[in-house]
């Protein structure tokens, strides 16, 4: 045996990695051959193993499909209006609530109970709710307001999807928030005090500042959810009323299983995977920039 | 008088987020007679029928079944996920054996909508038999849980102390041999949380169950919502309520019973990521 420094790469180490090498290479790597060599061909269910090269019809195809457009407009506009929605509520609830949660955290484990439930079990709970005959909802307004309000119904499906979607997930704006807001050193806020800066001013120029990280990190972590979301528009609303609450997700899922379109479906889950990738590509060349400058 | 107002916040927040819950569960203990009368959140003469009569097997659905499903995929998941990143993790810390590969390009992974990835896989599993099975599933859910898994352990082998793995190297122990008899030990609270986290997110999942089960494999997200498809004469809901509340609190009680662990390293795992 040599005598290496802990931080060499000995073979050892590779041998250790390479479980892991192999598993994305198998689940992640294949895959994203067979989706490039897909979306240039044509392929039906028929001819799965023999995909004939077509060129690029498949992308024209999608490009070309007002529904394709359709649904990155929802995916965009649901993706911002969340993450926003969200964090805005989140970064209240966590400032306005600490001083109940420091002295009892048991608190923390009811305001983040819906994390810990499937959206999709939570989309169908809404079912249930915002049912016209058994919900409360329906029942609770008609009783007090006298009105009846159509859920899921064409003018109102976006916004009840906003609503469900942000009260499961704000809890976890509020949980990262809460604990940035606790991480702020107490000196902080006590020197200030002295100079005479009242609570709202410390608020503004001391404590947002500084979990500005946690914000940032959250509002982009919510956008990428909202913007890939499924399960609970699925379970809701499936696409409908006509369309309109198609995600992007949504319209893959539904050009491959319903309408049987394998190369639209394969062409657009590329277009998606481009997308991310640039998108992700420039975050952390703007991350590392940042890093390099503040060392 | 502040304080009072914070109470009130508090009761209002937890109320609206935890409100389809709440109207679920209080369904759930409604017989069919009061449920036609009483869409209230009150429940005037609760009865648990509608939970015995979640596990009676009909020839469409069986409840038992999801549950066990989700079980086995969700462990299955978990414990390959962790099982694999833990190596890989150290090769990171330790090695700094893709560093600037590997490690970035699973942590990206967590942004990237999997379902790109859901059709080539789809037809890869119809060749290779995994479609419908609980093994499928297990193996997209590791997929699913590996990027936190990795991010977790990578910072808790960081933070142990370098001279651990030089004296067991002094000792002549291998690499192999320190993360095994060494590492792995010091990092068990990262690798429960890892675990636990896995386990609440696999369970969670539905768009894989959905694609790439049928019958034999399905999980009870999928399950709860065939319920809602299949009844023609109009959906039983006090059953689908019990339904929904049985699918839900595995993870539940996992995350009341741990939400100390789940809240630190949520935000180690969102911050560091």
């Amino acid at each position: 045996m040599t005598t290496t420094s802990p931080s060499a790469r000995t073979p050892e180490f590779r041998l250790l990695a390479t479980p892991l090498v192999l598993f994305l290479l198998v689940f992640l790597g294949f895959p994203a051959i067979v989706n490039l060599v897909y979306s240039v061909s044509h392929v039906s269910f028929e001819t799965l193993r023999s995909p004939q090269l077509s060129g690029f019809s498949n992308f024209a195809a999608v490009w070309n499909d007002t529904a394709f457009w359709r649904s990155v407009w929802f995916s965009l506009r649901f993706g911002a209006l969340t993450a926003l929605l969200e964090c805005g509520l989140g970064l209240f609830l966590a400032i306005f609530l600490s001083p109940l949660i420091v002295k009892r955290s048991w608190l923390l484990a009811i305001l983040m109970l819906p994390l810990m439930v499937a959206p999709a079990l939570v989309g169908l709970m809404y079912r249930l709710v915002l049912h016209e005959f058994v919900g409360p909802v329906p029942h609770y307004l008609w009783i007090w307001f006298g009105t009846g309000v159509s859920f899921l119904g064409p003018g109102s499906a976006f916004w009840t999807l906003v609503a469900v979607e942000t009260l499961q997930w704000t809890p976890f704006a509020l949980l990262l928030f809460y604990m940035a807001y606790q991480a702020i050193p107490a000196d902080i806020g006590e020197a200030a005090a002295i100079d005479g800066a009242g609570p709202l001013r410390r608020l503004w120029r001391i404590e947002l500042p500084l979990m500005a990280p946690t914000i940032v990190a959250a509002l982009l972590i919510r956008f990428i959810d909202g913007f890939r979301v499924f399960d609970n528009v699925y379970v809701l609303t499936g696409s409908g009323p006509g369309g309109a609450t198609a995600s992007l997700s949504i319209y893959i899922y539904e050009a491959f299983f319903k309408q049987r379109a394998i190369g639209k479906a394969v062409a657009a889950s590329v277009l998606l995977f481009a997308a991310s990738f640039a998108v992700l590509y420039g975050l952390n060349a703007l991350a590392t920039r940042r890093k390099g400058a503040a060392a | 008088m502040i304080t009072a107002l914070r109470w009130l916040v508090f009761a209002i927040a937890a109320l609206a987020m935890n409100f389809p819950i709440l109207v679920t569960l209080a369904t759930s203990f409604k017989s069919a007679r009061e449920l036609s009368t009483n869409p209230g959140l009150w429940v005037q003469a609760p009865t648990l029928a509608n939970y015995l009569t979640v596990f009676q097997v009909t020839d469409r659905l069986n409840i038992a079944l999801y549950l066990f499903n989700s079980m086995v995929a969700a462990l299955t998941g978990t414990v390959l996920a962790v099982v694999l990143a833990l190596p890989a993790a150290y090769a990171i810390a330790r090695g700094r054996v893709g560093e600037r590969t590997l490690l970035p390009l699973i942590v990206n992974l967590r942004a990237v909508p999997l379902i790109i990835f859901a059709i080539p896989l789809y037809m890869m599993f119809q060749w290779l038999a995994l479609l419908d099975t609980r093994l499928g599933l297990g193996l997209i859910l590791t997929i699913v849980n590996l990027p936190l898994a990795l991010i977790i352990l990578v910072n808790a082998i960081r933070e142990l102390p370098a001279e651990l793995d030089e004296a067991a190297q002094i000792d002549g122990a291998g690499r192999t041999r320190t993360l095994v008899r060494i590492i792995a030990p010091m990092c068990r609270p990262a690798i429960v949380t890892s675990l636990i986290f896995g386990f609440i997110t696999a369970w969670n999942e539905f768009l894989f169950g959905l694609m790439l089960t049928t019958s034999k494999a399905v999980p009870i997200t999928v399950g709860a919502s065939f319920f809602f498809a299949a009844s023609g004469g109009g959906v039983q809901w006090g059953v689908a309520s019990a339904v929904m509340i049985v699918g839900a609190l595995p993870p539940v009680l996992l995350g009341l019973v741990m939400y100390r662990q789940i809240s630190g390293s949520m935000t180690a795992g969102a911050v560091k990521g």
